[in-house]
């Protein structure tokens, strides 16, 4: 987490304008509240507007040793607001934005859709690489350089140790995440052929001492020495494409750009943003950190506008250790209270990775999905968002999730272009293993009951999350509790409660008629191995004239009270 | 930027109360004339577009910025740890370190101790010889330390019997190391001109000289001027030489010591294995150290004490005073259970054993000295940064600080 600092005295100016702004969106709105629908005429809107010109956005990188100090000593300890996101429209939804686009479970993504994932354009073409300098970002070693056709990319190679294994965990993943709804770099699995390179006469290389010399042939077998080489001399590489518009660094898991008038939702409370520990748990993205993403300001019907973007991907599938033993996924990279329990235990208190037998596939890091627990993952450290995740937040992952069926999750998997069949169905069983778990342990955590539908005369239907993944079983007793709503004032007024043992529950026949007025359904459903399942939803429906239309879902209270610090401690 | 209008704070006083809400389902207070959503979101971000600033980087970004440039760069000025000699006490130390070239440097540094243990000397080090195959390091300086401590010669001497010995060294060195293959394999070699000038001790024990004479005590009072070659070899497979979990290392070097006036010559070899024996994920390591080191003077030249092979100290009998043990022959061996409490610290319990002897074929497992005790050590992903080891022989609790790995 970044925080800008506000002891100065433009700190405490700038401390006052992001208050205001925050005021503007109506973050403390209570007190006017009754002067403002509650719904307007456009929900729920589809996608978050953009109407400023965010061009004057100025480059800004944080530093690495900043974001994990920060994240290990100062965001760890950070108390979460329990506050429901705030970019989500009226029916706990994210729209699609610059940050986040709708795609798997909100429309049908084909096994051939999410094995193209985010290309668009055409494959590099590796008859001729020029060398244009080193790689300064990412997990894995690699190099800039130039195609046959003069396109610029970012090569990414295996490590010696796990041949295949960097290359496949960054095409791999970039399907999944783009299938998730994020941005993603256009990424090929590709060869390298020294013997057809050459470096560019430009290309140069900071050195130790700090001077930026040419880059030399030494260089690049510097780079090469500790990367696996196929039998025939080259190289198997991931070539990512350059992203179109100009690059303008990171962005943060907390608080605002200050410099784009679009971005009006502290980070921390962007439901996709959130949603990651779930993601990022299910792929095991443990290098989840603010370095790892990238701003751009591009143009768009004639605006700028940034796009952000989750630029590496490739610490996933356990590729992301350090030369000793260790497995990110089950500690942050500094923890106080294992660290005392190993200390004082003398090592005997063994945390759950030390007694994992990971599958022995050189391509696939320390993965696996017999004992993976989602709410104990962890990734290298902690972002704001990380910590600010609600149940909701993950439930709403989780369902997404949980869409993937065992066929997208393949066909992903069979881009890796594993030489070993062996090596691609094990990392596809660990993924099914993981969206079960991950799906049993959220969608059945809060109600989950979805997709409420009022017809014209009077029949509510609707889904269960639970039910409809398989993680749960029983017949619960759905109830309905009726009222109707002023959308001016809030208020509301009792109508009835109806309930049935199906997901179709009748109305009451006094529901309203008139076109423009609003009912509130608050929805539960009564098991007794589900006790939480007995909090409400509440929906709302408008009467459009031809029938009703749901303007409103939400699935938790605004505010949840913060788990206790000494819970979150022992997790 | 604008300033704040005083509007704009009567405005937040008003409505910096109540409940957080959610964005899109809670138009707020600036909007009341707004229709549609859309309309909510676009005068915020109308208001927003006159607040715009840039990122400002607090103090804490800013310092740690600053010290991620040093960690990659490498400090002009650093400190410096090293003793001029072993047994000086905690060093104050400073250095001095340029680029000459994009990777080759030159470190200028200086270190002194409490017990007047002075060093200064240049080291010019060229990392990147023969495709990255070599590490050339070219040193001279000057040292000189007050108070070495001299038990007598041999496995019996004893603890009462400490006298001490003062001298002044100048050198000069230059050392080649070589991995041929850049992976295991590791050869190095050397040579240095050296010169010692052993004086009476200082301090609160007798110095050496009252209780031995230049003829019961090879080398005592005399200045020898070495040329001093050296050759070794060895397989190293450990993840890193500074800090490690797993792999091994196992090597042998032959030492040249001419003298220039033909009276202390000898020849030195000395054996090491290290091996790591990583358990359940290398949450602990059972490491073992053995070494072996055996001198044999040149013809009818003899030994000067103060070179004699020696054993006890930070890095050896841990439980015993530094250069407690001397003679022709020691044999060192040393067990560690260590114990990783997280990716930059460990514990370890340790025990080491070992002996002098004059002769060769004493070097067997019988009237060995011990020591056993607890050390801390902090580390990065290959290196030791600073390591607290407590250890305890029949001869007393000694306290080790130092910047380096035991083995």
């Amino acid at each position: 987490m970044s925080r800008p600092s506000f002891r100065s005295r433009a700190g405490r100016k700038r401390a006052c304008n992001l208050v205001l702004v925050a005021a503007a969106l109506g973050l403390w709105g209570r007190a006017v509240a009754t002067q403002s629908p509650r719904f307007y005429p456009d929900d729920p809107i589809a996608r978050e507007p953009e109407s400023r010109d965010a061009g004057r956005a100025a480059r800004y990188e944080i530093e690495s040793l900043y974001e994990m100090t920060h994240n290990l000593f100062v965001t760890a300890g950070y108390t979460p607001s329990g506050t429901r996101a705030r970019n989500l429209n009226t029916i706990d939804e994210v729209p699609d934005s610059s940050w986040f686009t709708n795609r798997i479970g909100s429309r049908r993504i084909t096994t051939g859709e999410i094995a193209r994932g985010p290309v668009a354009g055409d494959p590099p073409d590796p008859s001729q690489w020029v060398l244009l300098g080193k790689k300064t970002a990412g997990v894995h070693p690699g190099f800039r350089a130039r195609d046959a056709r003069g396109e610029t990319w970012f090569i990414q190679l295996d490590p010696s140790t796990n041949p295949e294994g960097a290359t496949a965990a960054v095409t791999i993943a970039t399907k999944f995440f783009w299938a998730l709804g994020y941005n993603q770099v256009e990424s090929f699995l590709t060869t390298f052929d020294p013997k057809r390179a050459s470096i560019d006469p430009k290309a140069t290389v900071r050195r130790p001492s700090g001077a930026e010399t040419p880059f030399t042939w030494d260089d690049l077998h510097a780079i090469l020495e500790r990367t696996a080489r196929n039998q025939d001399g080259t190289y198997r590489i991931v070539a990512g494409r350059a992203i179109s518009g100009q690059v303008i660094g990171n962005f943060r898991f907390a608080g605002t750009r200050p410099d784009d008038p679009n971005d009006l939702v502290p980070h921390e409370h962007r439901r996709e943003l959130r949603a990651l520990r779930v993601f990022g748990a299910w792929t095991n993205l443990t290098d989840l950190k603010e370095g790892n993403t990238l701003d751009t300001i591009v143009t768009e019907n004639g605006r700028r506008v940034l796009k952000h973007y989750l630029q590496d991907v490739g610490s996933t599938f356990g590729m992301c250790n350090d030369v000793h033993e260790w497995d990110l996924s089950y500690e942050y990279f500094y923890q106080a209270n294992t660290t005392r329990r190993r200390f004082f235990s003398l090592g005997f208190a063994l945390s759950p990775w030390q007694t994992i037998r990971y599958a022995k596939y050189a391509s696939i890091g320390k993965f696996e999905g017999d004992r993976f627990d989602p709410r104990a993952w962890r990734p290298q450290t902690p972002t704001t968002a990380y910590m600010e995740m609600r149940d909701d937040d993950a439930f709403w992952a989780a369902r997404r999730i949980a869409t993937l069926s065992d066929e997208l999750i393949r066909a992903a998997v069979h881009t890796g272009e594993f030489s070993d069949p062996a090596a691609e169905q094990y990392l596809g069983d660990v993924l099914i293993k993981r969206r079960d778990t991950i799906a049993r342990t959220y969608l059945t955590a809060i109600n989950p009951i979805v997709d409420p539908r009022l017809d014209a005369i009077g029949g509510l239907t609707f889904g269960n999350a639970a039910f409809d993944a398989g993680v749960a079983t029983g017949a619960p007793t759905y109830r309905a509790a009726w009222m109707r709503f002023d959308n001016a004032t809030g208020e509301t007024t009792p109508l009835a409660e109806t309930q049935g043992t199906t997901t179709a529950v009748d109305a009451p026949r006094n529901l309203p008629t008139a076109t423009g007025t609003f009912i509130a359904v608050d929805l539960s459903a009564d098991i007794a191995s589900y006790p939480t399942w007995r909090r409400p939803i509440r929906t709302w429906f408008r009467q459009s004239g031809e029938g009703w239309t749901l303007v409103g879902l939400q699935r938790l209270p605004e505010t949840m009270l913060p788990e206790p610090a000494s819970r979150r401690a022992a997790r | 930027m604008k300033s704040l209008g005083s509007w704009k704070l009567l405005m937040l006083v008003a409505l910096a109360s109540g409940p957080t809400t959610v964005l899109a389902q809670e138009p707020g207070p600036a909007t009341p004339e707004a229709t549609s959503r859309q309309a909510v979101i676009e005068q915020a971000q109308t208001e927003k577009d006159s607040l715009l600033q840039p990122y400002i980087l607090s103090k804490g970004e800013r310092f740690a910025n600053r010290a991620e440039d040093i960690i990659l760069n490498g400090l002009t000025w650093h400190p410096f740890f090293e003793n001029a000699y072993q047994g000086g006490g905690f060093p104050f130390g400073l250095g001095y370190r340029r680029y000459v070239s994009p990777h080759n440097q030159i470190d200028v540094r200086g270190s002194y101790t409490l017990s007047g243990y002075k060093r200064a000397e240049a080291e010019f080090v060229a990392p990147h010889l023969f495709n990255r195959r070599g590490v050339l390091s070219l040193l001279g300086g000057w040292r000189e330390a007050t108070e070495v401590g001299f038990y007598g010669i041999g496995p019996d001497s004893l603890k009462s019997d400490r006298t001490s010995y003062a001298f002044q060294q100048p050198y000069a060195q230059a050392n080649l190391t070589l991995r041929p293959t850049r992976n295991h394999w590791l050869m190095q070699g050397g040579t240095e001109w050296t010169e010692w000038q052993e004086n009476p001790g200082h301090g609160s024990f007798p110095s050496v000289d009252t209780m031995f004479t230049a003829e019961t005590l090879p080398g005592l009072n005399a200045d020898v001027t070495y040329i001093h070659s050296q050759a070794g070899m060895g397989f190293d497979w450990r993840p890193s030489a500074g800090y490690a979990r797993r792999g091994g290392y196992y090597g042998v070097t032959v030492h040249d010591y001419t003298d220039t006036s033909s009276d202390f010559g000898f020849n030195q070899i000395d054996y090491e294995a290290i091996q790591h024996f990583p358990i359940l994920r290398e949450s602990w390591a059972i490491t073992l150290r053995g070494r072996v080191q055996t001198a044999f003077h040149k013809g009818d030249q003899q030994i000067p004490f103060f070179m004699l092979p020696s054993l006890g100290g930070g890095s050896t009998l841990r439980g015993f005073s530094s250069w407690r043990f001397r003679d022709r022959n020691s044999l060192l061996m040393q067990a560690e259970w260590r114990v990783m409490a997280n990716r930059f610290f460990d514990t370890a319990f340790f025990y080491d054993t070992g002996k002098v002897t004059a002769r060769t074929s004493d070097l067997d497992f019988t009237g060995l000295q011990h020591d056993y005790g607890v050390g801390f050590r902090f580390h990065s992903v290959d290196a030791t940064i600073l390591r607290v080891d407590v250890a305890r022989s029949h001869e007393g609790t000694r306290l080790v600080f130092a910047a380096s790995r035991v083995f």
